[in-house]
């Protein structure tokens, strides 16, 4: 059994730019993506079930980061699992940067900041993954991957944070933050 | 007493742990670890060589010049080493150093290993060794030699009235029959001895181990003891010493079915996390959080990728090669007869998890034939049987508890006379205990 891969990848009907595939989203940030229903008041954001219309590709990463990050071999089977590699790649990078003594405000500002700083696509020199992920093919693809994928970053540290900082507002969850010292697929952001 | 009325002395003598007692017991009277500690340097050399005298004068190491041959010593107060948790203790402080004399199941230091066995003989069981059988253990694949050079030791150090060396794994199979699960009292099946160092996974056919098709798997306590303290270490716990993980280990790790799904069952279910309390002696109490590392840890039997990089092969995928590697004939026995031993067996629905893991590769290849001979009558299935079972822990010493205390067993020793007569080539060849027409 090794790592878990994407359940999305059998959506076939999802556009795709390079080989990555711009799955719908249960979001309010703006940008590209199809937007699912968001959850009403009673529903668990925690544990969306996943034959919810609501549920998403990013609510599946964050529910297998703590397995996979454990790895580092994964075979992709499709542009999903390139969705899933950002993702759980990205909730590495923001675990990285809440210092254990951070409040739940603190670490909501780094990670907003981070969420929004300009950050490599594929194909670009420094992004870690080219020889996974294919570039866009022209310059206005290109702006909507970055539309996309900027739409994942707000919306995952959203998420995040609301685990990392489920019990305490002010400690930071120590078994979230303990996989900062894993990398999954040997790989940083 | 004479030596037929006695019980037989077990000892099984693992790479981590040493389990010694009297057959017709239902558990050892000892069990500590398989570690020595002379006056010598640590490490002590290997390869049979006695070990190194310290390099300081002797006011120092307190006079003790190297021992003379140990036959002639029969008291144990003048003994200058420890052995087991003693040994543990005085390798803590200066002047000792500490050797474990087995490595990957194999006796690697013979000088150690005699004085263990002397210690163990005359200190711990305290017996006098002319007046009892033994039945010693042995792992699969024992050259000769070595047993040439244990029956050495027995015959011409200790006087030992008898002596029985037996396969750990066969020894595994007869524990077994303890389980209600096991109908017939066969000495055909696969047995995984997991203990401190190494996993073996051994094949037996009627009593007698298929060599060519034993696995080995660098995966064993140590290993998963190391992965959890990884884990403590990565949460920044008060104290992750190597004891502290060990007893985690012990008190607090059981497989599940599926990962992800237990992560997710931790956020749900907070009383999954738990408290363990060390004693740092000298007042100190710390409080180690225990959780995620409860299945993880074991789980790196079924996903070794996730402690290392070198070995990848999932414990159940072995297994199924193990007995795919195996004459055909014996393989539907191989996999209804899959027998647990040793320690490192010990984790809550570990059984059930390999059960379930083979039994998923066993009816894939199934399928696979069946879609490739594109009949559509399906086969029955094989039958794939795990044995959990009460006396696992020390599954080889309890085999040979059993196995120790038929009326037979003296008449499948060989006794000191015999030794004397024949000379130590006589243990190369033993006729098998508890086989067919046995009764045990
Ligand atoms: N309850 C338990 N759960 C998990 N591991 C255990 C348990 N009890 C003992 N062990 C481990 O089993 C190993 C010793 O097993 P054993 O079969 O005696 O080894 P060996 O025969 O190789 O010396 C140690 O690593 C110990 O930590
Ligand atoms: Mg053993």
């Amino acid at each position: 059994m090794p790592a878990y891969h994407s359940s999305f990848l059998s959506d076939t009907d999802v556009r795709i730019i390079g080989n990555f595939g711009l799955l719908p989203l249960r979001t309010r940030t703006r940008g590209p993506a199809y937007t699912l229903p968001l959850l009403g008041p009673e529903d668990d954001e925690i544990h969306v079930d996943p034959e919810s219309e609501s549920y998403d590709i990013l609510d599946e990463t964050l529910v297998l980061f703590r397995a996979n990050t454990l790895f580092r071999n994964f075979e992709i089977k499709g542009p999903a699992d390139r969705v899933l590699i950002y993702g759980i790649l990205f909730i590495s990078e923001c675990l990285g940067k809440i210092k254990p003594n951070m409040s739940g405000r603190e670490a909501e500002k780094a990670l907003n900041t981070l969420a929004l700083e300009h950050f490599a696509l594929p194909g670009d020199p420094t992004f870690p993954l080219n020889a996974l992920f294919a570039p866009a093919r022209d310059r206005n693809e290109a702006d909507t991957l970055r539309q996309y994928i900027s739409q994942i970053r707000q919306e995952l540290t959203i998420r995040l944070l609301s685990r990392v900082y489920f019990d305490s507002a002010t400690t930071p969850s120590k078994w979230w933050l303990s996989f900062t010292k894993r990398k999954f697929m040997g790989k940083n952001l | 007493m004479s030596a037929s009325q006695t019980p037989a002395v077990v000892m099984d003598n693992g790479t981590g742990y040493s389990k010694l007692g009297f057959a017709g017991n239902d558990a050892p009277s000892w069990v500590f670890p398989t570690a020595i500690a002379t006056k010598a340097a640590a490490g002590g050399g290997s390869g049979g060589g006695r070990p190194a005298v310290a390099q300081k004068p002797s006011f120092l190491t307190g006079g003790a010049g190297p021992s003379g041959h140990l036959s002639s010593k029969r008291g144990t107060e003048d003994l200058d080493f420890f052995i087991g948790d003693e040994a543990l203790n005085a390798a803590k402080g200066p002047g000792y150093g500490i050797d474990y004399p087995i490595r990957h199941g194999q006796i690697e230091n013979w000088d150690h290993m005699e004085r263990f066995w002397q210690s163990s003989i005359f200190k711990y069981l305290r017996v006098e060794p002319e007046d009892h059988y033994f039945l010693l253990t042995e792992p699969p694949l024992n050259p000769p030699e070595s047993r040439e050079s244990t029956a050495e030791i027995m015959f011409e150090s200790f006087n030992c009235a008898g002596l029985y060396i037996a396969v750990q794994a066969v020894l595994a199979l007869a524990a077994s029959w303890t389980s209600s699960k096991v109908q017939d009292r066969s000495l055909t099946g696969t047995v995984i001895d997991s203990g401190d160092g190494v996993t073996h996974v051994i094949p037996v056919a009627e009593g007698y181990v298929i060599g060519s098709s034993i696995r080995s798997i660098p995966i064993a306590g140590r290993d998963i003891t190391y992965f959890v303290q990884s884990l403590l270490r990565d949460r920044g716990e008060p104290d992750s010493s190597l004891k502290t993980a060990e007893s985690i280990k012990e008190e607090f790790c059981y497989v599940c079915p599926d990962i992800v799904k237990e992560f997710s069952k931790y956020d749900r279910e907070p009383d999954k996390f738990q408290k363990y309390v060390v004693d740092q002696g000298a007042g100190r109490k710390v409080t180690v959080d225990v959780g995620y590392e409860r299945f993880l840890a074991p789980e790196i039997f079924f996903n070794p990728e996730i402690n290392s990089s070198d070995f990848l092969t999932p414990l159940p995928e072995v297994v199924d090669g193990v007995i795919q590697s195996s004459p055909i004939d014996v393989r539907k026995g191989l996999y209804k007869n899959i027998v647990l031993s040793g320690g490192s067996t010990l984790y809550k629905d570990f059984g059930r998890r390999l059960q379930r893991d083979i039994r998923h590769l066993v009816d894939a290849r199934i399928r696979l034939s069946e879609q490739r001979a594109g009949t559509s009558v399906r086969s029955s299935g094989l039958e794939v049987s795990v044995i959990t079972h009460k006396r696992q822990r020390y599954g080889p010493w309890f085999g040979g508890s059993l196995l120790g205390q038929t009326p037979e067993f003296r008449s499948y020793c060989h006794t000191k006379q015999e030794y004397d007569e024949i000379g130590p080539s006589i243990v190369r060849r033993f006729a098998l205990l508890g086989g067919p027409g046995g009764n045990a």
